[in-house]
């Protein structure tokens, strides 16, 4: 992805990218990167989401911490009111549970995703891109530009896959 | 609530990691027969931003971790972290056997790390708990090895689940027979830590 800029989503971070650069999150595993593209502004908003509600008394926290506060903010990233949410484009990476036979489990992991899920369904957003679950953590980069995801899993299957067609990303000439 | 850490009570906290973890690491010796040393226990503060650079400078280092759950009168996560160089050495003195990669990590490799951090964990404790009086129980520990932001992401997202904030009672241990370098990290729920504190009388 050369020379474009990498923004990368700490942990309850938000990035943001116009028409160019690459979006992306390190060592993802019961947190969820969620990802909204507007093909209408070519512009893409990433949540690194760790929790899936808000926690009574954390109102300080970054918006990108729990699924119920990042897509908010993402589509406030994104200039989108909620009622025309149903344009924009989802990619969601991570949700893991890493440790296997906990004898109490959260299922952090898991529900992360479920809660980003039925959110994004109650905005009509629709996923083009989905590589969750399982038992195992991941990095991942996303090249505004290109439509181009590449996801990297250690002991796992790795993927790319090109999302241009899918987000609408109009090619401009080099 | 926001836990008061003033310095007295910082230093009880790293004194008592200190006691917790010199048990663990002679326990850690016994069973090896090699001789392990002990960093200062670091006490921090740790939320969403602040995520120390913990265990490997690369954060897609692959790691062998495991996570307990403990129980009782000071409740929280005990968890140890080895980056997979280390671990070879562990399970190259335990079962003179070593794993080529994450494809050959079978339940006996994964054993032997359940067992470091049961006997460590468990001396840790027990040194608390002779110290506090406090009763407490520690859950069989949950397996992973994976990158390691992935690994130590998952253990404080599951610590902070349910609280604001969390504190971090952490160090190192290595040897200087072996290329090793083990992390334990006790995140403890903080609104029992007056608990503790009214006990030590500070």
């Amino acid at each position: 992805m050369g020379k474009a800029e990498v923004k990368l989503a700490g942990m309850g971070e938000i990035v943001f990218a116009r028409g160019a650069g690459v979006l992306g999150c390190i060592g993802l595993g019961s947190c969820v990167g969620t990802l909204l593209f507007d093909p209408r502004t070519q512009s893409a908003a990433l949540a690194h989401v760790m929790l899936p509600e808000l926690h009574e008394g954390d109102a300080g926290a970054l918006p990108g911490k729990y699924a119920t506060t990042a897509l908010p903010a993402l589509l406030q990233k994104l200039d989108t009111p909620p009622a025309f949410a149903s344009r924009l484009k989802a990619i969601l990476v991570g949700g893991g549970e890493l440790f296997q036979n906990r004898s109490q489990t959260l299922r952090i992991g898991e529900r992360n995703v479920e809660t980003i899920q039925r959110l994004l369904r109650e905005l009509r957003i629709g996923v083009v891109f989905e590589h969750t679950r399982g038992n195992f953590g991941r990095s991942f980069e996303f090249d505004v530009a290109s439509g181009l995801i590449r996801v990297r899993a250690m002991g796992s299957t790795s993927a790319e896959k090109d999302l241009s067609a899918a987000l609408g990303i109009v090619r401009r000439a080099a | 609530m926001t836990t008061t850490l003033n310095e007295l009570r910082t230093d009880a906290l790293r004194e008592i990691g200190n006691i917790g973890l010199g048990g663990a690491v002679t326990a850690l010796s016994d069973l090896t027969g090699v001789l392990f040393t002990l960093d200062t226990p670091r006490i921090h503060p740790m939320n969403a931003q602040s995520l120390p650079e913990l265990c490997c400078a690369n954060p897609e280092t692959l790691v062998v971790g495991t996570v307990s759950r403990v129980n009782g009168d000071w409740p929280g996560e005990g968890a140890f972290l080895f980056p997979w160089e280390s671990a070879q050495v562990l399970w190259h003195i335990l079962v003179q056997m070593q794993p080529t990669g994450l494809d050959d990590l079978n339940e006996l490799y994964q054993s032997v790390i359940n067992e470091v951090s049961n006997i460590m964990l468990g001396n840790y404790l027990q040194a608390i708990s002779q110290m506090t009086g406090f009763t407490l129980h520690m859950e069989p520990p949950a397996f992973a090895a994976d990158m390691a932001m992935a690994v130590l992401s998952s253990i404080l997202v599951e610590a902070l689940y349910g609280q604001r904030e969390l504190l971090a009672i952490e160090t190192a241990f290595k040897t200087p027979e072996h290329e090793f370098k083990g992390h334990f990290l006790y995140l403890p729920e903080t609104g029992n830590l007056e608990k503790l504190f009214a006990i030590l009388g500070i």
